[in-house]
């Protein structure tokens, strides 16, 4: 039986495919791809998705190669960033409960 | 995918014990519970131990947050690279 980790990475891969596979080039993520991904995934984590530029800056933050899309490895690393920031998050959270 | 970052976190978190980075003995204890599916040789601690010096971007003997995730994201990428190369054969 897969363990919590590896479901939830599995979940990410998942995730990751189902928007890719849309439209245009399977296994990448078109400009529209990510932008309907972190308005379906991400609603919770992220507030600026209904801003264009918002998702701009993303996409151009995140295209490493300059091709115009995401693929998985580019895709990994925003994962990365908002673990960080879920991560930091909850130090602050643990510190807050701390001092309470 | 939320859910699946918050497990991603949150499972690094427990496993340091809330100490800010996770020592060579919790940093085995988590890949022989939670990676055993994925990879091999993860009851082989000079193993684990090898690929925690990999990871060990800045020479401290300790693996920080950081330096699990670059775990993660490298077995993340495999892992889809391998779906992806068996759907294409499946095809």
């Amino acid at each position: 039986m897969p363990s919590e980790l590896e479901t939830a990475m599995e979940s990410l891969i998942k995730v990751f495919h189902r928007y890719a596979s849309k439209d245009g080039r399977s296994g990448t993520l078109s400009r529209r791809e990510l932008r309907e991904l972190m308005e379906n995934e991400l609603s919770n984590f992220l507030l600026s998705q209904k801003d264009p530029a918002a998702i701009d800056k993303i996409m151009k933050d995140l295209d490493t190669n300059g091709d115009g899309q995401v693929d998985f490895e580019e895709f990994v690393s925003l994962v990365v960033g908002l673990s960080i920031a879920c991560e930091q998050c909850y130090q602050t959270h643990m510190k807050k409960q701390g001092k309470k | 995918m939320e859910s699946a970052i918050k497990t991603v976190v949150t499972t690094y978190l427990s496993s340091t014990k809330g100490k800010e980075n996770l020592n060579g003995g919790g940093f085995q204890k988590l890949v022989k519970n939670q990676l055993g599916g994925l990879m091999q040789d993860t009851n082989c601690s000079s193993a684990v131990k090898e690929m925690q010096s990999g990871l060990d971007a800045n020479n401290d003997g300790k693996v920080s947050f950081q330096e699990y995730l670059t775990l993660i994201g490298y077995l993340a990428s495999s892992l889809s690279a391998s779906k992806t190369g068996a759907t294409a054969d499946a095809s």
